[in-house]
């Protein structure tokens, strides 16, 4: 992939093998960071929230029409929370369609992303889903209260950091 | 026959007829033992009670699924009385069927309350015994529905075969035949483990079929917007060659 090449090079030799979207992204000067490929050759960047909304839109019109998953994870007690997006390409015999994962990392203090319904309106429950479990903040979506849990339920379950509370309907059976 | 034969047969030509013990058959014995039933009122109630247990249609996860090949017609627990009843208000028998959670626990217990006196509950499954493989690192499984509602049989299994089912049915049956209808009035539980308030307040519709057309739904909010319009339509367009071009490489 010479093309490839060239465009490392001129992006300060990081990585030989960008993907399409990132090498895109560089070219036209867009804030984003490689993050390399998975080990289903699925290509992962990560942005900033601050670019997030206008970089997606921009990847919509790339033809990555379709959210096929969107999910957040925590990077550990004390570390980042990430929100992912995972896109691919729908069309009429589509055979093998380009992927593309994008990572959001937001600290935990302060863990605002924009809503990406605007654009993927898959992304209504599933976001709804990762603030219920994590407490990730989409600001923009249409409806954001918990979708699983208790509506009245504290404390967000699935963090790292999560400490179960001692109900007791939660404690042992003997 | 005549229990008190007439003088004119008593003072008849055959006096060995005036015997004790006569050569028929005593027809009124048999006419009673035909006819007639001689039973407490209790075990009549016990036998009415356990041939009509009726199962409230109630299941929360792949234990109903058991639980339905049981009503179906290969198993077929109608033979034994129960006829699954989807409102609580007419069932007796509650067979837990599925992960119970915290969510769900005040709905299980509302639904234990309004099923009338005299009720049974079945925990069937290891999530309903003890949380199953639930029971560790959940935050929200209910570990064991004995915690929420007073539980008569419990199945183990995940999830329990219908025939399990069915042998907890006949021991259900069995303890039901040995309760005695004087106790009726003592089997009111007396320590709760939890219980909900039957304050019932009314609160806003929220199906009220606008979910799509809340406000909320119509336009990004000002500032999500002016992020999605900056020279976005120029990006697109220059992304549209790129694209083209990736396709001609393959």
């Amino acid at each position: 992939m010479s093309e490839t090449t060239d465009v490392a090079v001129q992006d300060g030799g990081e990585s030989l093998d960008r993907g399409p979207v990132s090498q895109f992204l560089s070219e036209n000067g867009f804030e984003h960071e490689f993050l390399g490929r998975d080990h289903r050759n699925v290509e992962m960047i990560s942005l900033s929230r601050e670019v997030l909304p206008i970089i997606a839109k921009l990847i919509y019109g790339m033809g990555y029409n379709y959210l096929q998953c969107q999910c957040g994870y925590d990077l550990g007690p004390g570390k980042d929370l990430v929100s992912t997006y995972h896109l691919t390409k729908l069309s009429d015999r589509a055979e093998r369609p380009e992927e593309l994962r994008i990572k959001v990392f937001v600290p935990r203090d302060d863990p605002r992303v924009p809503s990406m319904y605007w654009i993927w309106k898959t992304a209504d429950w599933q976001e709804r889903e990762t603030y219920d479990m994590y407490g990730i903040i989409y600001e923009g979506h249409p409806n954001l209260k918990r979708i699983l849990m208790p509506e009245d339920w504290v404390g967000w379950p699935m963090r790292k950091d999560y400490v179960t509370p001692d109900f007791y309907e939660l404690q042992d059976a003997y | 026959m005549v229990m008190t034969p007439s003088e004119s047969d008593a003072l008849g030509a055959n006096p060995q007829k005036e015997l004790q013990f006569p050569v028929e058959k005593p027809q009124v014995t048999s006419d009673l033992s035909n006819n007639v039933i001689l039973t407490t009122i209790n075990d009549l109630y016990s036998w009415a009670k356990m041939s009509s247990v009726w199962p409230l249609l109630y299941g929360t996860s792949c234990c109903f699924i058991e639980f339905a090949a049981m009503i179906g017609s290969r198993f077929d627990f109608d033979r034994f009385g129960l006829l699954p009843r989807s409102s609580p208000r007419q069932a007796d028998l509650i067979i837990t069927a599925g992960t119970v959670t915290m969510k769900m626990a005040p709905a299980l217990v509302k639904l234990y309350q309004q099923m009338p006196e005299p009720k049974y509950v079945i925990a069937m499954g290891a999530c309903t015994i003890t949380g199953g493989m639930f029971s560790t690192d959940s935050y929200t499984t209910v570990r064991g529905v004995d915690k929420l509602i007073p539980v008569d049989v419990y199945i183990p299994g995940c999830p329990p075969r219908p025939e399990a089912i069915m042998d907890a049915i006949i021991k259900l049956r069995k303890k039901m035949s040995a309760e005695d209808m004087r106790e009726l009035g003592n089997k009111m539980p007396t320590h709760r483990y939890y219980s909900v308030p039957h304050e019932l307040k009314p609160v806003p519709e929220i199906l009220t079929g606008e979910y799509l057309e809340a406000a909320t739904r119509q336009a990004p909010p000002p500032e999500l917007a002016a992020m999605y319009g900056i020279e976005v339509p120029e990006a697109i367009k220059s992304a549209q060659p790129e694209k083209l071009a990736q396709e001609a490489g393959q």
